[in-house]
């Protein structure tokens, strides 16, 4: 039997947005059709090939059959096996067994630390989120979030390697104590883009003490920004000060960090960050995007240039001559009618703006960008004083790069060296530059990484590294705010060495390494280093030590201001870029991207970053080839993807896809070939939509290693360099990039591999919802038929069939036969708003949410039936309108994560028959796992699809292996692996068989409310009176007002998700969210009356601008 | 051919029928009422590493279970003590006593067998995993270790005296009056509600509390005592 639908409304007739997930809804696909309709999609609840049929019904039966007889001679042990409780020989300081301990650290990073607070639960650090009182707080992103998994990864590096094979400790420690007692080594130390002051103060000691010592930096991504404004100089906007921001290419709010960004995103809300003021047009930004294929960032723009990278000088020349400033000769002019109405439109727009603007360059853009976005810059008036933006004078000076360290290897000025970078140069460097050859003739390569990659094979010596929360050390933040890092744990294996470890050795006389916990217990090395440069910014000391500890961060400690000084070689960048031209079919663009999930490939073995699906393409686990729909039709790639189901000779009708893009496991994207700078790239395509034409998009750090098991065969190669996860993922493009084109390359081909597919785990049409306005958006400008901002406002919870759908009719008593409200606790009424317009769609909640709730990784397999165990779904869906003098091929893009909505009215409970989903008294929608047999009838009842299914024991046999989980009882079990030190001891581990789904992050309320009770004992004991005479009030059980955050509201940087209590009235954030004129529920006319609601998405276009019309009106409806 | 089944063979699939079903309908009986908490947790006692005395150390010597179990109030689980805990007393009292042997092991350096390892104590009560049973938000509304734990101040060797089932658990979420005390008799093992009563004549009159229960009703209703009896309580 089917499913029974639902028939939605009507859609408006006057409706002109056209929406979509994937090319496939776009084209009406029956495979789509699919996934609408069914709770899981084919495939995702049947057994479909042969080693799954290895646990089919009868082979089941016959297992039982066994294990019953068994059970019998088993009867004696029905004793309750004997468990033990150890405590402590010495207790600890601090550790209440129970209970979350917290600490200030901080994660250092190329654009600057990222402020942390670490929960630790008897030592073990489980969760990381963002220190809120830190000046430069600026929450979390997706990679600061899953980092905490890289210290438990079972591939982590834990063995020290002499030229790739095993080696002891104590022939190491002979290495080092040699280095460390010839002063006159020629040695030469590889820097990450990291600011650590404590380790720039030992860099200068080895100076002094190793008169030929030589000192580098390199990341492969972070891009070459510093010759347009100075050795360690870098520009840092305050996004508070900017009413208008102009980003040529730069992805400021998630992968390309100018400074924190929280600013930003407050002033995307018209009522203020908190929701306190009347909704204020005049009050938000608006922020010009020029791109090429889009970003979250992007996503986000007001005004949104379509353009290809080769074209972004060019245009960027443009608006610094239309703003008057100087700009060198050379570039092609813009001649596109359009685009220079774009750019006149912007300029007249920056020009009234004066000194209250901001134009950011993508930190990997060519040179000359960054000339002339300091060029525009300085003409408006908004660098340094009172400007938004502000150089700053960071302490990474006076160091090569990867192009000088070759040529010092070359020419033997150096023949030992120290790699402390985390990229991974042998991998990641510039073909042309073949770093791998001259990093061979190194007399000693000593490599400290977290990983046993490319590089530390390639070295003579490899030192697993500590992670940063297992090491002392200090950083800084973006604004070079003095940060702590702070060991949570000793590090896991005991051969871990953290970077001042190693510096410390080879400052001392004679090279004592030392690492962990030093001599005798004490403190490591690097404790005395870091306390020492401490004592130079905070104060000497026990309480300023102690109050760094706390808070985690030094006030008033960031970088000093400076004016930033060009390089020589201005005329030199200009040249560079002056003949490029547009793209054509024939001559394409690729660009090669930063990854969403694994960064430069750094993170490739952190399953819940390769888990969570690429922002944009929605692709999970590999990377692929993005090229627009009209360039894949010009090159006659497209049809095939999405091949329309043929008709029936018979009946006419139209049949079930026979394309090879199916649905679930089959579906696949055709192989392309890439052939640039003289060298070729196989790799799947998909489409992207919203990117400029004649351009590639493919995205770094993936095909590190391959085994047997890889789908194209290309294993075994180097499949000792990542682990499980990592392993046979995606295609390696870094042998395409060469030191001139490290951005993007010009001049490439894309061949068909005709019949040659291979298979992608998809997610963009997964549990797609239906219905209308899904998504809502306003404009703030005034529309013909919408009218002006405030009836757009007024209009948000009219949208769609809001206005007119009849209240439906409920199945469900809101009193109890005694007359009780069901909701019957008056202390707490939990809810939660999302806001629109402030989510770029990052993932960031995707990921705490999974740190938080002990969210298993399912495998690409898995993920590409649909059953991937993310409890927020970050849909995201591009609309286009239309309207002939609208550009369909530049669409909106709008996130909107969707979690379980907590239904007071809610449909799973209902059908579940065990009652294993029911409602609590504060407004959840309870799910007691215990109870759950699996029937999955709540999921397929479920109208927003937020419910997830476990198909198998993810948790106790490790999807990874191949076809392990198909094994049963004989599959591999990762049970007492180092992940599950990673697990948060107040959520259940979720077995087979069982539903799970957003709780709201029940354990976190249950402990808000707990230690409000208790606080019993304190009136009592304040009362002074004996217990039984102290009335405790009912007020003072409710938990304060905002008083603690739920998981992903904790890790969002824009401040877009707010829960609460209802009870707390407007004093409550997302009371005061909610009593917003732009509030509305999802799928208001099905009467589930959600617990969650959103705010709609508020754009605030230019008037003046030609696309001004068409912004704003991206509802989202899904027929 | 003849009759291959005797005539008394037709009865016997009847026969087969009530037998078996007697026989499943025996276990099922049988199962149901002995695999529960009630027979199969209560009463469970194991053997302790070191033979521990509650009835020494709470009954004879009067010590606070907060002086062992020192964060029962304040954590949801309640620690077992450190060995340096037990080391304070002990490495002045019966310090050679060989029943110590163990703390030795693992404290006492001068020891010969000295090995520094903790002392492994075997868990006697035991909630499933999927149960967060939270220490603290019951011993600071008024609800004893007693209640639950029994007189573990007359236990030579401590064993489970209630059954822990969730069963059990909902009686008390449903009538929490009748295991409410005030807040100063919570750690009171020899606990006597009518003695409580008599003792404080004055207040009790003050509150109109007469009986027991009326006692257990005025303390729920002072303390503002509700407790909730939905699944995510418990179960998250």
């Amino acid at each position: 039997m089917s499913k029974r639908i639902l028939h939605h409304p009507e859609k408006p007739s006057d409706a002109s947005t056209i929406a979509w997930r994937s090319q496939g809804q776009l084209e009406d696909t029956p495979s789509f059709r699919e996934w609408l309709e069914r709770e899981f999609p084919q495939g995702a609840a049947e057994m479909a090939d042969e080693s799954e049929c290895e646990t089919s019904r009868r082979s089941f039966l016959k297992l039982m059959g066994a294990s019953t007889a068994l059970a019998g001679f088993g009867m004696m042990a029905c004793r309750r096996p004997e468990s033990y409780i150890v405590p402590y020989t010495h207790a600890p300081e601090w550790v209440i067994p129970g209970k979350a301990t917290y600490y200030a650290s901080s994660m250092p990073r190329s654009g600057g630390a990222t402020p942390l607070v670490v929960t630790t639960f008897e030592g073990r650090p489980t969760k990381l989120a963002p220190n809120e009182i830190h000046p430069d707080n600026e929450g979390t992103d997706a990679i600061a979030q899953a980092s905490v998994l890289d210290l438990y990864s079972p591939s982590r590096s834990r063995a020290i390697l002499k030229s790739g094979k095993k080696a002891k400790r104590a022939d190491l420690d002979q290495v080092i104590a040699g280095l460390a007692t010839n002063k006159a080594a020629k040695v030469g130390f590889l820097f990450g883009a990291d600011d650590s002051p404590t380790r720039n103060r030992l860099r200068a000691k080895l100076a002094s003490k190793f008169s030929a010592a030589k000192f580098y930096q390199y990341e492969a991504l972070t891009g070459d920004a510093s010759v347009a404004v100075g050795d360690g100089v870098k520009l840092g906007v305050d996004f508070a000060k900017a009413d208008i921001i102009l980003s040529l290419d730069c992805d400021f709010t998630c992968l390309d960090s100018q400074g924190p960004v929280s600013a930003f995103y407050d002033r995307r809300k018209p009522e203020g960050r908190d929701y306190s003021q009347k909704p204020d047009q005049s009050k938000m930004n608006r922020l010009y995007m020029v791109e090429a294929a889009y970003s979250l960032t992007g996503g986000m723009a007001d005004h949104r240039l379509r353009v290809s990278v080769s074209e972004i000088p060019a245009i960027a020349a443009q608006i610094a001559k239309e703003l008057g400033a100087s700009v060198p000769g050379g570039l092609p002019a813009v001649t596109e009618e359009k685009q220079l109405k774009w750019i006149k439109g912007l300029a007249d727009d920056l020009k009234s703006k004066r000194g209250k603007s901001a134009v950011v360059a993508g930190s990997r853009q060519p040179a000359a960008v960054h000339h002339l976005a300091l060029a525009i810059n300085q003409a408006l008036g908004n660098l340094g004083g009172n400007g938004p933006v502000t150089a700053y004078q960071t302490e990474n000076t006076g160091l090569g790069t990867l192009a000088s360290l070759k040529a010092d290897i070359d020419g033997g000025v150096i023949d030992t060296l120290l790699v402390l970078t985390p990229s991974n140069p042998v991998y990641d460097a510039p073909a042309d530059l073949d770093f791998a050859s001259s990093y061979a003739k190194l007399a000693t390569s000593i490599h400290l990484g977290g990983r046993t990659d490319a590089t530390a094979f390639a070295s003579t010596w490899h030192i697993p590294a500590a992670h940063y929360l297992e090491s002392w050390s200090d950083a800084r933040t973006s604004r070079g705010v003095y940060t702590i890092v702070q060991p949570m744990i000793l590090p896991l294996y005991p051969d871990c060495v953290s970077d001042l470890e190693l510096m410390v050795a080879l400052l001392t006389d004679d090279g004592k390494f030392l690492n962990g916990e030093g001599n005798s217990g004490a403190a490591s090395p690097a404790y005395d280093e870091v306390r020492a440069t401490f004592e130079g910014i905070g104060g000497k000391g026990e309480a300023p030590w102690k109050k760094l500890l706390r808070d985690g961060f030094v006030a008033d400690s960031g970088y000093k201001t400076t004016t930033p000084k060009a390089s020589a070689s201005v005329a030199k960048d200009f040249a560079a870029v002056a003949g490029f031209a547009a793209p054509t079919i024939d001559s394409l663009d690729v660009v090669f991207a930063t990854d969403a999930s694994i960064l430069d490939g750094r993170y490739i073995d952190n399953g819940w970053l390769q888990e969570a699906p690429d922002p944009i393409s929605k692709l999970s686990w590999d990377n692929a080839a993005l090229i627009a729909p009209k360039t894949a039709k010009a090159l006659g790639i497209y049809d095939e993807v999405i091949a329309l189901e043929p008709v029936s000779p018979y009946t006419g009708m139209k049949n079930a896809p026979r394309s090879p893009d199916n649905e679930a496991q089959k579906r696949t994207a055709r192989m392309i070939r890439v052939e640039v700078n003289g060298k070729t790239l196989e790799l799947p395509m998909l489409i992207a939509f919203g990117q400029a034409e004649n351009t590639v998009v493919i995205s770094l750090g993936y095909g590190q290693g391959f085994d047997d098991e890889d789908e194209l065969k290309r294993g075994p190669k180097n499949a000792a360099h990542v682990g499980l996860v990592g392993v046979n993922r995606g295609f390696n493009a870094y042998p395409l990039r060469t030191s001139a084109s490290s951005y993007f390359a010009k001049g490439a081909k894309v061949t068909n591999l005709e019949g040659k597919r291979y298979s992608v785990a998809l997610v963009q049409e997964h549990n797609s919802m239906y219905g209308r306005a899904l998504a809502r958006e306003i404009s703030t400008m005034t529309d013909d038929k919408k009218g002006d901002f405030s009836a757009q406002l007024a209009g948000v919870s009219k949208q769609g069939v809001d206005a007119h759908a009849e209240k439906p009719i409920s199945l469900y008593q809101s009193k109890d036969r005694k007359g009780q409200p069901l909701l019957s606790d008056p202390l707490h009424q939990w809810a939660m708003a999302i806001d629109l317009s402030a989510c770029s769609g990052c993932n960031a909640c995707l990921v705490a949410c999974q740190a938080e709730n002990n969210i298993p990784i399912v495998g690409k397999r898995q993920v590409a039936m649909g059953r991937e165990m993310h409890w927020i779904r970050m849909d995201r869906y591009f609309a286009a309108q239309d309207d002939p003098k609208a550009d369909a091929d530049n669409p909106a893009m709008v996130p909107q994560p969707v979690a379980c909505m907590q239904c007071e009215k809610a449909p799973c409970e209902t059908v579940c028959p065990v009652n294993a989903t029911v409602h609590s008294e504060d407004g959840l929608n309870a799910m007691a796992y215990n109870r759950c047999i699996g029937t999955r009838y709540c999921a397929n009842n479920c109208p927003y699809k937020a419910r997830r299914f476990n198909f198998f024991d993810y948790n106790k046999r490790n999807p990874l292996i191949a076809n392990n989980l198909y094994k049963g009882p004989f599959g591999e079990k990762q049970v007492g692996a180092a992940p599950h030190l990673q697990k948060n001891p107040n959520v259940t581990v979720r077995m087979r068989g069982v539903m799970e789904k957003c709780t709201y992050c029940v354990q976190r309320i249950k402990d808000a409310v707990i230690r409000q009770k208790a606080t019993t004992k304190e009136q009592v004991l304040e009362a002074g009176k004996p217990s039984p005479e102290v009335k405790i009030a009912n007020q003072s059980l409710r938990v304060p007002v905002d008083s603690f955050k739920v998981a992903c509201q904790e890790a969002c940087s824009a401040g877009a998700i707010s829960f609460g209590n209802q009870k707390d009235g407007a004093a409550s954030r997302m009371n005061r969210a909610k009593a917003s004129d732009r509030n509305y529920q999802l799928l208001n006319y099905i009467g589930t009356i959600p617990r969650t609601s959103y705010l709609a998405r508020v754009k605030n276009p230019n008037p003046a601008m030609p696309d001004a019309p068409f912004i704003g009106k991206a509802t989202i409806d899904m027929v | 051919m003849a009759n291959f089944f005797p005539r008394w063979s037709n009865l016997l699939p009847l026969k087969i029928a009530v037998c078996a079903g007697a026989a499943v309908g025996g276990i099922a009986l049988a199962f149901s009422y002995y695999a529960t908490p009630k027979t199969l947790v209560a009463g469970y006692q194991p053997t302790q590493p070191i033979p521990f005395s509650h009835k020494i150390h709470v009954d004879q010597i009067g010590l606070d279970c907060r002086y062992c179990h020192s964060f029962v109030d304040v954590s949801g689980h309640s620690n077992v003590p450190t060995g340096n805990t037990c080391w304070n007393c002990h490495q002045h009292v019966q310090r050679e006593s060989p029943k110590l042997a163990p703390l030795h092991r693992s404290l006492d350096k001068s020891y010969p067998g000295y090995d520094g390892k903790p002392i492994e104590w075997v868990r006697v009560h035991k909630a499933p995993d999927y149960v967060y049973f939270n220490h603290s938000a019951h011993l600071n509304r008024g609800i004893s270790c007693q209640s639950c734990h029994g007189r573990i101040d007359q236990m030579e060797v401590v064993y489970q005296v209630e059954s822990h089932s969730m069963g059990w658990c909902l009686e008390c979420h449903r009538a929490p009056e009748k295991n409410l005390r005030p807040l100063e008799e919570v750690f009171n093992l020899k606990y006597d509600a009518q003695q409580y009563i008599d003792q404080h004549p004055g207040e009790m009159t003050e509150l109109g509390v007469k009986t027991t229960e009326d006692l257990g009703l005025k303390l729920k209703a002072q303390f503002n005592v509700n407790p909730k009896m939905s699944c995510s309580t418990c179960h998250r």
